[in-house]
C-alpha cells in the first residue's frame, strides 16, 4: 500500500522567525508560509482556524501576517475552514486564497475545485493549499473531557495542545504540563474520522506534520509545483531552514508506519461498514 | 384582407411568448397581442404561510436575469409591513447591489436585441461588441457577487437590510471595476445609438414603435414607494382586459394599469420622468436610454462606495408584528412592485407582485399597433421582456 | 461534425443559462466549440432540432398540455438529455409550487424533468456555477465518462434533494467530519455550521441539491483523488 500519496520530495524544516515559531505548533510551516505568500503578493487571504473562547475554534478569513499568527497552533477538534471558501472570495474580495485544512477538508477543497456546482467564481481563486497530518480529530466536548477529565486542566488556562510519543498533552497559562496515554483518548474520537484513509493530506500542494522529524521540526511534503515553488523562494530567502528528512525508524518510518496503520485500520472499518450495508463515501 | 399573423415563439427574451398580429393589406399592424405563455409558478400563493425569511429568496427565482430586484422589493414590502427601518449602510450596499445587477442586465439585453441592428456580414464588429457585453456585465455580476453574496440569486438581501458588509479589499475591487465599467459604458453608448439610428434610417421608419400612453417611474437608480399615487395602481385579469376569449385565456399575465390606462416602466420612462430624454418617440429610443442608464449606474454605484462606511451595521434584526405593505424597486425592465402582508408569526398573510415587465406587456401591443408587422419582435425585444 | 446542442427553458428562472453566460470573455469560445441549433433566449430558431445533447432547465408543468409536449420532444430529439440546474434536474424553488394563482389557478403541478422522462445527466445547483456547466459540456464534448458520472447517477436516482440529505445521509450515518463545504456552497446561505457539524434553516433551504452534491462524504468521485496534471 502507497502511505503517502504521490509527492516530489520531503524535507525537515522550521521557521527561522521567532515570532511564528512562539505561537506555532511544530516548525511554524503552515503560519510561515502563509505569512510569505501575503507579503509577496501571492495569496491575498488565507483561511485558518483562529482560537475562540474556551480553545473552541472558529475559521477565519486572516489577510495579515498577525492575524495569521494569532490563529498559529493545533485545535485538536472540528474547525470547519471550507465554510469560509466562499465569503473569502466575495465579501472579503480575495483572488488568491490559502487554505490550510486536515486531509479530509483538502479532499472537500479538492472536490469543489472539480465538481464546483454550487462554487460560482470560487475554486479559481485557490491559490495554495497546506494540508496538515492527521491521525483523527475529536468532537469539541471530546476534546473537553480529553483535557479537563483526563488531563485536569480547565479548558480557558489552556495554551497549547499536542500529540506526541503516544500521549496527548496539554499546556496551561500557569506552566504546567498534563498528558494522557492515546490510548485513553480513543473513546472520544469523532467516529466520522474512523473512515478516512488520508494521514498525510495527499491531495494538498504541501503537506505537513511534526512526525518524522525532532521537535520544534516539522516534516514538510511537496507534492505540487505550486507547493514546490513557494518552499523553494522561501528557503532560498531564508524564511525556513531545512534538513534531510531522517530517512531511519524515527524519521521516515514512523511516518510511513503511521500513515498505513491509519490506512489499514480503516479499510477494515470501510470494509465492516459495507458488510452492515452502511454507506461509505469512495464510489469504485 | 386583412390576415392573422402568429409569430411563436418569440425569440432572443426571457420566458416564453408569442405575437398574434392581425395585420392590413398594407403590412401594418392593425391589432397586436402578446401573449406570455410561460406556465404560471405561483410565488404569490407559494408565500403565503411561508416565514418571512423565505419570501426574497424564492421571489429572487422567478427571474435568473433581474432576480436582485425582486430580492430588494420583497424585503423592502416586508419592511415596510412591520415598520423596519434598515441601517444607512445597509441601504447603501443594497442600492448598489442593484446598480450592479442593472449594470450586467442592460448589456445582456443589448447581447439579445445585437441582431436586430448589427448586420449578418459585419462580424467583426459583432464579435467585439458581444466582448464588450461581456466585459461590462463582468463587472455588474462582480457587483452582485461581492455585495449580495451570489451573482445570481443574491442570498445577503435579507429583511432588516445586508447580511455584511464588505471588505477594504473587496471595495478597492469594485471601485476599479467601476473605473473599467464607466469607459466600456461610453463605448456601449455610442456603438448603439449609432447602430440604432443606422436601423430606423434603412427601414425608413424613424419613429417606429412610437405610442402614446403615460410612463411609470420612482427613482433613477433605486425605488421610492411616495413617488408613485397607489390608488391609481389597478392589475386585472386579462378576461377583463382582452374582448377575445381565446386570447384571454391563453395569457399568463395579469395587467397592471395606472389611472386606468397602460403605462411604460423602464429606462426611457426613468430617464423622461426625471431628466429630459425625448418622450413619444420610436420604442428603439429605450434601447438607447438604457445604454445612457449605464452611465448613471456606474456613476451613482462610485458614489456609494464613497458614502460607504465599511465598518458600519448593514442590518436589523427584524421584530414581526401584523401589517401590510409595499415594496418599490426600479428593475432594469421598470418599476417592480411587492405587496405583502404578514403576522406577527413572522409569517406571510397574502402576497402579491407586479413583476416589472408585466407594466410592459399592453404597452408592447400599443407599440406594435400600426407599424408593419415585420418589425414586431424588434419592437417587443426594445422592452426587453 | 461539430457536437450539435440545444437549450430548452421549461418552468424557469433562466438563471442556468444566465450562468453559462457569466463564462464572460470566455463565452465566445464556449459557443465556438459547439453548434448550438437551438436557444429561444439567445438565437431565433424556433423550432427544436434533433442534438446531440439537449440542455433542459426548468421544471415541468404537467398541468400546461404544451410543456408535456415540448418534453416527450426533447427526448426524442435529444442523444444526451441533461437536466439542467435544480428546478430540471432535483425540483428545487418548484417543489414549493403548489398552484391557485391568477390567471392561471389551475397550474399547480411541477415535476422536476428526471421525474417525468428518462435523463442522462441530472446537474443540481440554483443555479448551476459557469465553471460547472463548461465543466459538463466539456466533458460531454470528450465523452469522459468519468467525469460525468455522479451526473449520470444523479439522474437516474430521480430523487428530490433538500438540506435534510446531509442529516439523513452524512451527519445520521455517522460520516459527518465537518469541513463546511456544504455551507460554503448553499445558494441561500441556510446552512450554518454549529458545534463542527451543519445546522440546516428549513426555511431558508429551496431543496437545490448542492449541498449533498458537494459533501464528500456522500460520493467522492475516483478522479478527485488524483494530483493530476499539478
Ligand atoms: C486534528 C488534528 C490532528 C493532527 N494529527 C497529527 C498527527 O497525527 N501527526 C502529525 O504529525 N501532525 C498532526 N497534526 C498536525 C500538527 O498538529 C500541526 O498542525 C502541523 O504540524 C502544523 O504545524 P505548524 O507549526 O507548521 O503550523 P502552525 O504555524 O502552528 O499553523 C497551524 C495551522 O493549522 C490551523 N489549524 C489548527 N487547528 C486546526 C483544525 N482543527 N482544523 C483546521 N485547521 C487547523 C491553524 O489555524 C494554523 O493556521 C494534527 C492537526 C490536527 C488539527
Ligand atoms: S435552478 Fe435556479 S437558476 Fe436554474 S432555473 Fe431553477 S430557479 Fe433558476
Ligand atoms: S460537506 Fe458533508 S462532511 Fe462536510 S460538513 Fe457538510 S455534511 Fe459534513
Ligand atoms: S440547504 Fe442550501 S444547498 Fe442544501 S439543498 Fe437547501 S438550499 Fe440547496
Amino acid at each position: 500500500m502507497d502511505p503517502f500519496g504521490k509527492y516530489n520530495s520531503i524535507i525537515s524544516a522550521r521557521a527561522t522567525d521567532k515570532r511564528i515559531l512562539k505561537k506555532s505548533q511544530d516548525g511554524g510551516i503552515v503560519s510561515a508560509t502563509f505569512i510569505y505568500g501575503l507579503e509577496n503578493n501571492i495569496l491575498d487571504g488565507v483561511i485558518v482556524a483562529d482560537r475562540g473562547e474556551k480553545f473552541k475554534p472558529v475559521p477565519k478569513v486572516a489577510t495579515t501576517p498577525e492575524e495569521v499568527i494569532e490563529a498559529a497552533g493545533t485545535k485538536y477538534t472540528v474547525c470547519p475552514n471550507i465554510s469560509l471558501l466562499k465569503s473569502a472570495v466575495r465579501e472579503y474580495g480575495c483572488d488568491k486564497i490559502g487554505v490550510v485544512g486536515t486531509p479530509c477538508q483538502i479532499i472537500s477543497t479538492k472536490k469543489a475545485i472539480k465538481y464546483p456546482v454550487g462554487l460560482r467564481h470560487v475554486t479559481d481563486k485557490i491559490a495554495l493549499t497546506i494540508g496538515i497530518f492527521c491521525m483523527e480529530n475529536f468532537p469539541y466536548n471530546g476534546m473537553k473531557t480529553v483535557v479537563e477529565e483526563l488531563c485536569g486542566a480547565r479548558l480557558e488556562d489552556v495554551v497549547k495542545t499536542d500529540i506526541g510519543k503516544g500521549k496527548f498533552w496539554v499546556y496551561t497559562k500557569w506552566g504546567e504540563t498534563k498528558s494522557v496515554k492515546l490510548k485513553e483518548t480513543h473513546p472520544y474520537e469523532q467516529i466520522a474520522c474512523h473512515v478516512c484513509t488520508d494521514y498525510t493530506a495527499e491531495l494538498a500542494d504541501i503537506s505537513t506534520g511534526s512526525v518524522g522529524s525532532p521537535d520544534g521540526w516539522s516534516s514538510v511534503f511537496l507534492r505540487t509545483k505550486k507547493g514546490e515553488e513557494i518552499i523553494k523562494k522561501m528557503i532560498d530567502g531564508g524564511y525556513l531552514e531545512t534538513k534531510p528528512i531522517d530517512e531511519g525508524k524515527f524519521g521516515l518510518g514512523i511516518l510511513k508506519k503511521l500513515a498505513l496503520t491509519k490506512k489499514e485500520k480503516n479499510i477494515k472499518e470501510i470494509e465492516h461498514r459495507k458488510e452492515l450495508g452502511l454507506p461509505v463515501p469512495i464510489i469504485e | 384582407m386583412a390576415k392573422t399573423i402568429n409569430i411563436t415563439p418569440t425569440t432572443r427574451h426571457e420566458g416564453h411568448g408569442k405575437l398574434i398580429l392581425e395585420v392590413e393589406d398594407n403590412d401594418v399592424v392593425n391589432k397586436a397581442y402578446y401573449i406570455n405563455t410561460t406556465p404560471v409558478r405561483g410565488f404569490e400563493t407559494m408565500l403565503v404561510g411561508r416565514p418571512a425569511e423565505f419570501a426574497p429568496i424564492a421571489v429572487m427565482r422567478i427571474c435568473g436575469i433581474c432576480q436582485t430586484t425582486h430580492g430588494i422589493a420583497s424585503c423592502a414590502a416586508i419592511e415596510d409591513a412591520i415598520g423596519c427601518e434598515i441601517p444607512k449602510d445597509g441601504r447603501l450596499l443594497r442600492e448598489l447591489v442593484g446598480l450592479g445587477n442593472r449594470m450586467h442586465s442592460h448589456p445582456l439585453h443589448h447581447l439579445l436585441t445585437a441582431d436586430d441592428f448589427i448586420k449578418p456580414e459585419e462580424k467583426e464588429l459583432r464579435v467585439d461588441v458581444i466582448k464588450l457585453i461581456q466585459r461590462m456585465r463582468k463587472v455588474g455580476q462582480l457587483i452582485v457577487d461581492v455585495v449580495g453574496g451570489e451573482g445570481i440569486h443574491p442570498p445577503n438581501i435579507v429583511i432588516g437590510g445586508m447580511r455584511t458588509n464588505i471588505s477594504e479589499r473587496a471595495k478597492a475591487k469594485l471601485y476599479y471595476a467601476l473605473k473599467r465599467y464607466e469607459k466600456d459604458a461610453y463605448l456601449m453608448y455610442e456603438a448603439y445609438t449609432e447602430l440604432i439610428e443606422r436601423y430606423l434610417e434603412e427601414i425608413g421608419i424613424p419613429d417606429l414603435g412610437a405610442h402614446k400612453y403615460p410612463y411609470i417611474a420612482s427613482h433613477t437608480t433605486f425605488g421610492d414607494k411616495e413617488d408613485i399615487k397607489w390608488d391609481s395602481v389597478v392589475e386585472i385579469p386579462p378576461q377583463r382586459y382582452y374582448k377575445d376569449k381565446k386570447i384571454a385565456e391563453s395569457t399568463s399575465v395579469m395587467i397592471p394599469l395606472y389611472g386606468g390606462v397602460p403605462v411604460e416602466g423602464g429606462p426611457r420612462a426613468r430617464m423622461a420622468k426625471f431628466g429630459n430624454f425625448r418622450i413619444g418617440g420610436s420604442a428603439m429610443d429605450i434601447n438607447i436610454a438604457r445604454a445612457k442608464e449605464n452611465l448613471g449606474a456606474v456613476y451613482r454605484a462610485m458614489e456609494i462606495l464613497d458614502e460607504l462606511d465599511i465598518n458600519g451595521k448593514t442590518k436589523v434584526t427584524p421584530e414581526y408584528k401584523d401589517g401590510s405593505g409595499i415594496g418599490v424597486h426600479e428593475a432594469p425592465r421598470a418599476t417592480n412592485v411587492h405587496f405583502a402582508e404578514v403576522g406577527k408569526d413572522g409569517k406571510i398573510k397574502s402576497y402579491k407582485i407586479i413583476a416589472a415587465s408585466t407594466w410592459n406587456f399592453p404597452i408592447v401591443e400599443k407599440a406594435i399597433e400600426g407599424y408593419p408587422h415585420q418589425h414586431a419582435e424588434v419592437i417587443m425585444r426594445a422592452y426587453d421582456i | 461534425m461539430m457536437v450539435t446542442v440545444a437549450h430548452v427553458q421549461l418552468s424557469s428562472c433562466c438563471g442556468c443559462l444566465i450562468s453559462l453566460s457569466d463564462t464572460y470573455e470566455k463565452l465566445i469560445d464556449i459557443l465556438g466549440s459547439i453548434d448550438l441549433v437551438y436557444c429561444q433566449t439567445l438565437a431565433d430558431a424556433r423550432e427544436i432540432p434533433n442534438a446531440d445533447v439537449i440542455l433542459v432547465e426548468g421544471a415541468v408543468c404537467l398541468d400546461d398540455h404544451h410543456t408535456m409536449e415540448i418534453v416527450k420532444e426533447v427526448r426524442e430529439k435529444g442523444k444526451i438529455l441533461v437536466a439542467l440546474g435544480a428546478c430540471s434536474a432535483v425540483g428545487g424553488i418548484t417543489r414549493f409550487c403548489k398552484g391557485g394563482q391568477m390567471p392561471k389557478p389551475v397550474q399547480s403541478s411541477f415535476s422536476a424533468l428526471t421525474e417525468v422522462v428518462k435523463c442522462d445527466l441530472a446537474i443540481p445547483g440554483c443555479p448551476p456555477s459557469p465553471e460547472l456547466i463548461v465543466n459538463v459540456i466539456t466533458a460531454v464534448l470528450n465523452g469522459n465518462m468519468e467525469y460525468l458520472r455522479p451526473f449520470a447517477k444523479y439522474a437516474e436516482s430521480k430523487r428530490g434533494a433538500c438540506g435534510c440529505d446531509l442529516i439523513i445521509n452524512v451527519i445520521n450515518k455517522s460520516l459527518c467530519m465537518g469541513c463546511g463545504v456544504c455551507a460554503a456552497s448553499c445558494p441561500t446561505r441556510a446552512i450554518k455550521m454549529i458545534e463542527g457539524r451543519p445546522l440546516v434553516s428549513s426555511e431558508l433551504c429551496i431543496k437545490c441539491g448542492v449541498c449533498s452534491f458537494q459533501c464528500p462524504r456522500i460520493e467522492l468521485p475516483k478522479g478527485v483523488c488524483q494530483l493530476d496534471g499539478e
